[in-house]
């Protein structure tokens, strides 16, 4: 660049202007290189030839299904024509202002930053449609996110359940029809809700070989004991325990009781859910559900995992980081400058250290999270083994710099007084190393801690393995009780942190 | 009796920091060292201790071979020389009564002192070292919370500590205002007259110099240049002057001793 510039007022033009001009039509920088602005012109031709070349990329995207070119480019304009006509544009304007400004710089060796103006202008444009980039979205689809995010912002809805009290009385059904009538009704209890079924064997409906419904006994239900005024739910349990509410005509079914708590309903038996074993009496329930009270606010499931997690993860940062300060303080050493100069194999093993400390720390915590899941398998130890790594890298550097800035006079006045080797380090060195040891310990401890909340997305444990689930699964109110609790942790931590490492710094 | 004998130091750069220096220090004398920055006068200094390692020349003290001392007995002649820096070199975050017991590591059981163990007669050694620099109220503060002055009185309470018969000052009062300098020199003077701790000292201020100094060198580009008394500062001639600090020094406040006595 400097010969560019030294050479814009010595050496003229080796072609005249026109001619120069008449280059770049042909080629984008030609007439300017030609014109001893090399770089300028290398500078155009590299950037027309990328604007051209993604224009008809996308252009090609654009008009994937069409098989000429000029029916891509219909396409294309059909599609997009705000961002096609704008491309087509700029590349023409950047192609004519190019012979222009080959033109001035063959002339008087100036040229001015249009030209670069426009091309910047053409990359952005580009940019702009291949990140997707939609403004309009964030307006058209706000209603739509209203729910979920409401949901996340205020999830306390979900943090606490409150279950119902059911008034519960049934039937058991022998399938298929028995011989002996089915078992014996359960006996009256007063007080308590009573149901007989009329009669108490009988089959299931089911499929013919024409997939023909063919419907199942009736039975006649007979109910007393439950309270007036509320809705019975009718349920069927199966021999395996799976429960379904009954349908009648494609509705749940409910049966309102009389004054005294009584009722009758017919209802058919249901389709078999699971194959049954042939030529064995299944016994089956009816059963009448009754909800007729809430039972008292508990904790909900996802609470108490979020919780669980929680804890999980602050523990998960809190390994990390001490495994990570116990590797990295011997790495510390091989990776100080002053410790490391001497001879040349020292130098090479501090040179060594550096450039894998480098590569190690260049790459995220999330992906040594995904090597680490491969190799022990999902959970937290996956995760800890990544932070780890990452931790040691990150510390070894900063311990590594701050034995580097120790203040080599106290070392010098020690050795002075006749202390040996050992006593020197513990006098001079270590009282200079404790605070910023201390002080970035704890910010690696706060950086752990707030990685291992996201870890978990890619499988490494902590509460990060369940928010994703709950967001994979829609349950965006449990999903915010997790956002809830990694925000509010962070913040303690984060605070924590900094007051610690202000008192000993 | 320290005799410096053709004592030459080239750094690993190729920098001839001394060469050829040679001069007698009888017991009891405050020895001070002039010359521009650069002129080797540090160096010197480091040399007789040995925190350098001298190229060439021999160094002679009491009948012992400095120049040739290793290991334990290297860390014996150390303990009994003092050191006093420019940047005073306390280790800032130990506390002052620290940094004093610092200056018996030499003598102490190595293994106990790594656990900050010393003996009681040595903590009363750090307390009475305290009480004679006047900062015995100063002990548990941090070093770096103490003033300029106050630092270079830990010094030299750390190299009291020692139980030297000589003491190193490497541009003592370099970092402080005249009345601290004065201050400063003071102790150096008393322990040099009370206690007869032979003192070798390197000074910028020519007025300072005419002061304490028993016995002057000068250095200048590693040479030595000059040699005489106190009393043969002040009747320095011009010449001589620029021998020592070049031809471009100008000569201002050399002979005047207007400065304050010590506080």
């Amino acid at each position: 660049m400097k010969m560019n510039r030294a050479s814009r007022e010595e050496p003229p033009s080796r072609i005249p202007p026109w001619a120069a001009g008449i280059c770049s039509l042909v080629v984008p920088g030609l007439g300017q290189a030609l014109a001893r602005s090399v770089w300028r012109g290398v500078l155009v031709l590299v950037s027309a030839a990328a604007i051209l070349g993604m224009l008809i990329w996308r252009v090609d995207i654009l008009g994937h299904l069409q098989t000429t070119a000029a029916a891509k480019l219909a396409k294309a304009f059909d599609l997009q024509p705000g961002f096609t006509s704008i491309l087509i544009v700029s590349v023409l304007l950047i192609w004519i202002w190019n012979a222009w400004d080959a033109r001035l710089q063959a002339k008087n060796g100036r040229g001015g930053f249009v030209m670069f103006a426009l091309i910047l202008f053409a990359f952005f444009a580009l940019g702009w449609q291949i990140s997707e980039i939609s403004p309009s979205k964030l307006v058209t689809d706000f209603p739509q996110a209203m729910k979920p995010l409401g949901q996340v912002v205020w999830p306390w809805k979900a943090a606490v359940v409150r279950e119902p009290i059911l008034s519960v009385a049934g039937a058991s059904i022998i399938v298929p029809t028995a011989a002996n009538g089915g078992p014996p009704p359960d006996p009256v209890v007063a007080g308590k809700p009573h149901l007989a079924s009329v009669p108490r064997t009988g089959e299931l409906s089911l499929l013919d070989e024409n997939n023909m419904a063919v419907p199942g006994t009736t039975l006649h239900l007979t109910a007393s004991g439950f309270r007036a005024g509320i809705p019975v739910e009718m349920w069927w349990v199966d021999p395996l325990g799976n429960n379904f509410q009954l349908r009648k005509s494609g509705s749940y079914l409910t049966v309102m009781p009389d004054e005294k708590g009584a009722f009758t309903v017919d209802i058919v038996m249901p389709y078999s859910l699971g194959p049954s074993a042939k030529g064995k009496e299944d016994p089956h329930r009816v059963e009448a559900r009754q909800t007729i009270g809430l039972a008292p606010m508990k904790a909900s499931e996802p609470l108490l995992l979020v919780i669980q997690r929680m804890v999980e993860t602050i523990f998960m940062g809190m390994m990390a980081t001490l495994f990570g300060i116990i590797l990295s303080i011997p790495v510390s050493f091989l990776a100080a400058r002053n410790i490391m100069s001497g001879s040349p194999i020292l130098v090479a093993i501090y040179y060594f250290t550096r450039t894998v400390l480098n590569v190690i720390r260049a790459i995220e915590p999330l992906i040594w999270a995904l090597i680490a899941v491969v190799w022990v398998g999902l959970g937290p130890f996956a995760g800890i083994v990544a932070l780890t790594v990452h931790s040691v890298a990150a510390l070894g550097k900063l311990y590594s710099e701050a034995i580097e800035g120790i203040d080599p006079g106290p070392i010098e006045a020690i050795q002075a007084t006749g202390a040996t080797r050992l006593q020197t380090i513990m006098y001079a060195v270590v009282p200079q190393m404790v605070s910023p040891f201390v002080s970035f310990s704890i910010y690696r401890w706060d950086v752990n801690v707030r990685m291992s909340t996201v870890i978990g997305l890619v499988g490494g444990g902590g509460v990060g393995f369940i928010l994703v689930q709950y967001i994979r699964l829609l349950d965006y109110r449990a999903a915010g009780i997790a956002v809830w609790f990694i925000a509010i942790t962070v913040a303690i931590l984060d605070y924590v942190s900094a007051e610690i490492r202000a008192r000993f710094v | 009796m320290l005799e410096v004998r053709h004592l030459t130091k080239i750094y690993d750069d190729g920098t001839v920091a001394l060469s050829d220096v040679s001069f007698t220090v009888r017991p009891g004398e405050f020895l001070v060292i002039i010359g521009l920055s650069g002129s080797g006068k540090s160096t010197l200094l480091r040399c007789i201790n040995r925190l350098h390692d001298p190229t060439d020349g021999a160094i002679v003290w009491d009948g012992v071979e400095v120049t040739a001392a290793q290991g334990e007995d290297l860390r014996r002649v150390r303990r009994q020389i003092g050191m006093v820096f420019q940047q005073f070199n306390l280790v800032k975050r130990s506390s002052v009564l620290t940094n004093v017991l610092t200056g018996r590591l030499g003598y102490v059981n190595p293994a106990a002192s790594l656990i900050h163990m010393f003996p009681a007669a040595d903590r009363d050694l750090a307390w009475k070292a305290l009480d004679r620099v006047g900062l015995r109220d100063q002990a548990h503060k941090q070093a770096r919370e103490l003033s300029g002055g106050q630092q270079q009185r830990v010094g030299i309470a750390r190299a009291l500590m020692q139980q030297p018969r000589m003491i190193l000052a490497d541009e003592p009062v370099a970092s402080l205002d005249p009345v601290l300098a004065h201050s400063i020199l003071g102790y150096l003077e008393q322990l040099n007259r009370e206690d007869h701790i032979t003192v070798l000292c390197s000074l910028h201020y020519l007025d300072l110099v005419q002061k304490y100094a028993t016995q002057v060198i000068g250095l200048r580009a590693g040479r030595l240049v000059w040699q005489g008394t106190g009393e043969d500062v002040r009747r320095m001639t011009d010449s001589e002057f620029k021998d020592v600090y070049g031809e471009d020094a100008v000569r201002t406040s050399a002979g005047l001793t207007g400065e304050e006595e010590k506080p």
